[in-house]
């Protein structure tokens, strides 16, 4: 009777030590495994970024088959000054549309901001947040009030906030916001939750958005002047 | 007798939670298993990210090159005409505030290192985490005091960037970067050295415990914009 008892007890200890063997080795698995939850969220993000490479990479490819072809034509064309003048406002032209010095058009959205009243009014950082977001979401052309967003363009706070300059021009309410570009990725890096707009609606200014087909953007007014870079 | 009873009923418990112990072992190290494949899964992906950033960077710089010998051609071919020549000078002019082409002079370079950030009452941080706006707010002063070209980590200012957080880094013409940022400017070194003036967007975020650091240098390399700025919706209107 007392051998089998000890017997007993042994097993039972035996049984126990394994138990709580097994139980250490399962919580450093489930331990390992919160890490393969990172490793997947990690997955997803490299196929944005290769998603990302591959375009950049296409792009930067497509641009040197252009730049190469160009070389080409001015090659052929050294003799003929017609052709080459043709060449050469082409790329004035492209020029010219990158400093916004040219009236363009094409489809996007028109969005007007109007301070509400008995609360602060609607600020540069404001104004300024929203045209980040447009061109997050890839607008091609922006102006405020006719003010064309280039890229030297400031918009600040003059006098405590009692108005607004962008390209060092004084502009008043209501602030209309044009911009050219895919007409839903414009409207929803500005509305929808955490959107400036939606977040300005919140604080009780008055902002509404159109959907246009056809907006002009005037061109950059100011002079276009450097002195320093080379 | 009733000892004995016990005692196997206490044997059996024992018994089946050893077992249910093993299978859910057992069942994890198979999902550990997969954890391996798609390491590797995860590992070719990099490998590929590898593969095209390698190919970019090489055709970066031939694009670089070429852009170099188009300058060179197209003043071959307008240099008897001088409204060509007028023409070319203000492309060639033109792609250096574009920021098509590399750019130096004197101006400012501005360090930010990580501190706690600021956390104002006006500011969503949902929308925008404070590390892209206090950079978009720099811009912004830098341009206000009459700034030419601006980089921020050899990213190139230019018509298009925006700045927009992704988590703790920010993206800046698709690419990714993180503290400390450097933020080069182009200009006259003393207005430019003005933004640390008391009331400033520098000194604000000092208040806040970020590091800032402005150093004036009368020699600036600015690089050219890494990608290509192409419209889809836009267009010239006729004249």
């Amino acid at each position: 009777m007392k051998k089998g008892k000890m017997t007993m007890t042994i097993t039972i200890g035996i049984a126990c030590f394994a138990l709580v063997t097994v139980m250490m080795m399962q919580f450093k698995v489930v331990n390992e495994t919160d890490i393969t939850e990172i490793e997947n969220m990690q997955e997803a993000e490299l196929k944005t970024e290769l998603a990302n490479w591959k375009t950049r990479y296409e792009e930067i490819d497509a641009q040197y088959e252009e730049t190469t072809q160009r070389i080409e034509e001015y090659k052929s064309d050294e003799v003929s000054n017609n052709e080459a003048s043709q060449l050469v406002r082409e790329e004035l032209e492209q020029t010219n549309t990158l400093l916004g010095l040219t009236d363009v058009h094409g489809e996007g959205i028109v969005i007007t901001l109007k301070s509400g009243e008995g609360i602060t009014a609607i600020s540069a950082d404001d104004l300024l947040i929203i045209v980040n977001a447009l061109k997050f979401a890839g607008a091609e052309a922006i102006s405020i009030n006719d003010e064309r967003i280039v890229n030297t363009t400031d918009i600040v706070d003059i006098l405590d906030g009692s108005f607004i300059k962008v390209n060092g021009q004084r502009i008043l309410e209501p602030y209309v916001i044009k911009v050219i570009g895919n007409q839903s990725h414009m409207e929803s890096s500005v509305t929808g939750n955490g959107g400036k707009v939606e977040e300005l609606q919140t604080l009780g200014h008055t902002i509404t958005i159109e959907k246009d087909n056809d907006i002009t953007i005037g061109k950059y007014n100011g002079k276009i002047e450097t002195k320093y870079i080379e | 007798m009733t000892n004995k009873k016990v005692i196997s009923i206490i044997l059996g418990i024992m018994c089946f939670a050893l077992t249910l112990g093993i299978c859910v072992q057992v069942k994890t190290i198979k999902n550990t298993n997969s954890t391996i494949s798609q390491n590797q899964e995860a590992n070719e992906l990099r490998d590929e990210i590898l593969r095209y950033k390698e190919r970019y960077d090489n055709r970066f710089k031939e694009l670089e090159e070429a852009e170099k010998e188009l300058e060179k051609e197209r003043e071959e071919a307008t240099k008897n005409n001088s409204e060509l020549e007028q023409a070319q000078q203000t492309i060639t002019k033109g792609n250096k505030i574009t920021g098509m082409t590399e750019v130096t002079g004197p101006g400012v370079i501005i360090t930010l290192t990580d501190g706690k950030g600021i956390s104002t009452s006006t500011l969503n941080p949902s929308q925008l985490i404070v590390h892209d706006l206090d950079v978009l707010s720099v811009v912004n002063e830098l341009i206000n005091a009459g700034a030419e070209a601006i980089s921020i980590n050899e990213q190139r200012w230019v018509l298009t960037t925006a700045i927009s957080c992704r988590g703790n880094t920010i993206d800046i013409n698709g690419e990714r970067i993180g503290a400390p940022f450097v933020i080069k400017a182009i200009g006259l070194p003393e207005y430019l050295a003005g933004l640390e003036r008391v009331g400033g967007y520098l000194e604000y975020m000092k208040e806040d415990g970020v590091g800032v650091n402005l150093e004036k240098s009368n020699s600036i390399t600015i690089p050219k914009y890494s990608g290509v700025i192409k419209f889809q919706y836009l267009q010239n209107v006729e004249e």
